[in-house]
């Protein structure tokens, strides 16, 4: 039997690494957000101006509001074709057939993948005079592919290159998910004589939750922080378009220098990030209960 | 007599490389097996620095460098956390023209002029700053101390293809078209009718190239340094349409989104149709790239491309068949330029400095001094297309490559007191990455240049408001 002491020692490690990764500057950048402080600046010292200044500031900040809808649409876009193609391809690889093996290993390839690569990947595939796509889209369908210049195009082809690389992590994850569900109910679904539909509807999804909301809430967070892909890709344009709220924060941080109201601008989207997953995850768990009864 | 005397040339030369090598040697002895990090952009002139000098010097000294050669975002990137961070990652960084007011505004450099003052020991007989061309001006405070030793610089150019241009029916066509001679853009007015003729032109005979280059990246400063920097000038804007006192819109005294920004700036988009499709997509290498594939008849083009396009046979479709010019200027400029009251584009180019977080200074110092050196100017130049040294331009291998490039270095030579660089803002990065969405939006057609403009200035003269310059 261990002591206590023996435990908090074990621990220790874990805690001062997440202490110093995590919490420092974590509550460095809460202490930032209160000042005023840009070393490009007349006066580049910290200058402390209230609590809440920069807040304030950031709910009248256009840009800043802008960035926030635009992540959350790319994020609510992403989220429901990921959840659904995830879903979908889960459920076919419960079945057998033909090179389901070798299906399964492609499938899952674009997740090894770093985040900036797959963003130069795209950018090679479909960039206007070298990339294929553009020239067979216009050879085959007279499309007019150029990102850089249509707004629409750029945020698509970002909701389609994000589906592409994190598709397969929904699918393994529901695949876990639906592996482990007990087969009983299912027999005596057969038995009463539920269809396939009926099925899914009433018994997988409900006891599918859980893996559900687990998912939901890591790829609501991975969207919503999306900077990588994007700035390989499109560099956050053409001019807004695709310059969602994680670009937004580092142009303002290391290009124009304000880190006090950068400071505040990231934690006020965590804040944001927090209150979406919270929301969310209030529903599913009322919506899980409320099936339970 | 002869045969004598050469060889006492060939001995004396032999000799001073023998004296040369023997003071690096044991310059470089006490700093044996120090590893200098250091980071660059990567150009032709960064990748001859990593591939070439480092080996070079390594040889000579024991002193490794490894040079990070990175692309232009990430070069400032990490240099400028590094320096903030006071981390000492790296032992020297690439100082951009432009950004150098920023960096001696926040102490980020050692003063290299002191240093080699207080380190007699590894000052190098054979390299003087004298020796460099008026860039390093750049690189010094008012006291005239040297902060950076330059690495490139280089002006940018109208770059055109004389194949096309001198073609027989090309120039028979277009006459017919115009009513004037097919030749070098001089006005803007007729780059505009050359790229409306070439990319017609093109297609008829199923090439795959178009009238002009557009640097028009709609997600990536290169745009708005494109306009800011060369199409702005050439219309006579400078500085950004900054005033003295710090203000860029009209109403208050600056002209950004004057007549000439405006002028500049509708010239500068309506070349998008006859520009080839990438040109949204373009930085200043897409730009090297295209027009070296033989994609573009003329364009505006950084001068450290235009070596190897014209003369690179591996990496070029179009060696031999490069022209270079002055690009065109609007009236005026031209006499502004030449008096010192303004400049027809961007004299580009930049240093290597070591950040006060160094680890290993003095060794670093003498990584610099080796780059400084005559010796290694003139290979350095045909490789990256850059002149740093006013010897250079003489250099028998340089004069060569001036020949095949159509004069290039020369017209770098007569011509670069009509370039200018970054104007002095320490707040040059901010100021620039508030424009951009509106350049990349009167670029994608989402706004027109008018408003785009003024839409710029006022974002400029908040930064610049809130930043505490403007009284």
């Amino acid at each position: 039997m261990y002591s206590s002491r023996t435990a908090w020692l074990l621990l220790s490690p874990t805690l001062i690494i997440l202490g110093l990764a995590g919490l420092v500057p974590f509550f460095y950048v809460l202490y930032i957000g209160f000042f005023n402080w840009n070393p490009l600046g007349v006066n580049d010292q910290m200058e402390f101006i209230s609590l809440g200044d920069n807040y304030r500031k950031l709910v009248f900040d256009n840009e800043f509001i802008a960035s926030v809808w635009r992540s959350i649409r790319f994020a609510v876009v992403t989220l429901f074709f990921e959840l659904t193609l995830g879903f979908l391809l889960a459920l076919s690889l419960l079945s057998s057939f033909p090179l389901k093996s070798f299906f399964r290993s492609v499938h899952t390839l674009p997740l090894v993948i770093a985040p900036i690569v797959i963003g130069s990947i795209f950018k090679l595939f479909t960039v206007q005079g070298f990339g294929p796509l553009p020239h067979f889209l216009n050879d085959w369908f007279g499309y007019d592919l150029n990102y850089g210049r249509s707004a629409a195009q750029a945020f698509w082809l970002i909701v389609i290159m994000d589906i592409w690389h994190w598709t397969p992590f929904v699918t393994l994850t529901l695949l876990a998910g639906l592996s482990a569900l007990p087969q009983d109910p299912y027999e005596s679904a057969r038995i009463d004589g539920a269809n396939n539909f009926q099925i899914l509807i009433y018994i997988t999804i409900p006891m599918m939750i859980p893996v559900l909301i687990v998912v939901i809430f890591i790829r609501l967070m991975d969207s919503l922080k999306i900077v990588d892909e994007v700035w390989m890709l499109t560099g956050g344009g053409p001019g807004y378009a695709t310059r969602f709220t994680g670009i937004h924060i580092w142009k303002e941080v290391f290009e124009k220098r304000f880190y006090g109201y950068s400071s505040a601008m990231s934690i006020l989207y965590l804040y944001v990030t927090i209150v979406m997953c919270w929301l969310l995850y209030s529903v599913m768990v009322s919506r899980g209960k409320s099936d339970d009864e | 007599m002869k045969k004598i005397l050469l060889s006492l040339v060939v001995s004396l030369v032999s000799f001073s490389a023998i004296a040369d090598d023997a003071w690096w040697k044991s310059a470089g002895a006490p700093y044996g097996g120090t590893v200098l990090q250091g980071i660059t952009e990567n150009t032709p002139p960064g990748n001859f620095a990593a591939d070439v000098l480092a080996k070079d010097f390594e040889a000579l000294t024991g002193i490794k460098v490894r040079l990070e050669n990175t692309s232009w975002d990430q070069m400032y990137d990490k240099a400028i956390k590094d320096m903030e961070a006071n981390s000492g990652i790296y032992d020297f960084v690439y100082i951009e023209q432009d950004i150098v007011y920023s960096y001696l505004d926040r102490d980020f450099l050692v003063n290299i002029s002191q240093s080699l003052a207080s380190n007699p020991d590894i000052v190098a007989p054979n390299v003087s700053m004298d020796d460099f061309t008026t860039f390093i001006d750049y690189f010094k405070n008012g006291d005239g101390d040297v902060f950076g030793v330059p690495m490139e610089a280089f002006i940018k150019v109208y770059l055109y293809r004389k194949d096309l241009f001198e073609a027989a029916d090309a120039k028979a066509q277009f006459r017919a078209q115009y009513g004037y001679g097919l030749d070098p853009a001089t006005t803007f007015g007729q780059w505009r009718d050359n790229a409306e003729f070439f990319t017609g032109y093109c297609a008829e005979k199923g090439m795959e190239c178009w009238g002009t280059t557009v640097q028009g990246h709609t997600g990536h400063p290169a745009s708005t340094y494109e306009f800011l920097e060369s199409i702005a000038p050439s219309f006579g804007l400078y500085n950004w349409g900054v005033s003295d006192d710090y203000q860029s819109c009209v109403e208050n005294g600056g002209q950004l989104n004057g007549g000439r920004a405006k002028a500049a700036l509708n010239f500068w988009t309506q070349l998008l149709p006859f520009a080839p499709p990438e040109a949204l997509q373009s930085t200043w290498s897409e730009v090297g790239s295209s027009f070296a594939a033989g994609r573009a008849a003329q364009g505006w083009v950084y001068g450290e491309n235009a070596a190897w396009i014209a003369t690179d046979t591996e990496k070029s479709a179009v060696v031999g068949k490069v022209g270079v010019r002055l690009p065109p200027t609007a009236d005026g400029v031209m006499q502004q330029a030449a008096s010192g009251n303004g400049y027809i584009g961007y004299f580009d180019g930049g240093a290597y400095g070591i950040p006060h977080s160094s680890k290993n200074k003095e060794a670093t110092l003498l990584w610099l001094q080796y780059l400084g050196q005559n010796e290694v100017q003139a290979d350095w130049a045909i490789a990256g297309g850059r002149i740093t040294h006013k010897a250079t331009y003489a250099d028998p291998k340089v004069v060569a490559v001036d020949a095949q490039s159509d004069g290039y270095f020369t017209l770098m030579r007569d011509t670069g007191y009509l370039y200018a660089g970054a104007p002095a803002f320490p707040f040059h990065g901010a100021g620039r990455s508030a424009i951009d969405p509106f350049i990349y939006q009167a670029l994608a057609g989402d706004m027109t240049p008018e408003d785009a403009l003024d839409g710029a200035c006022a974002a400029l003269d908040k930064v610049m408001k809130d930043l505490g310059y403007q009284g």
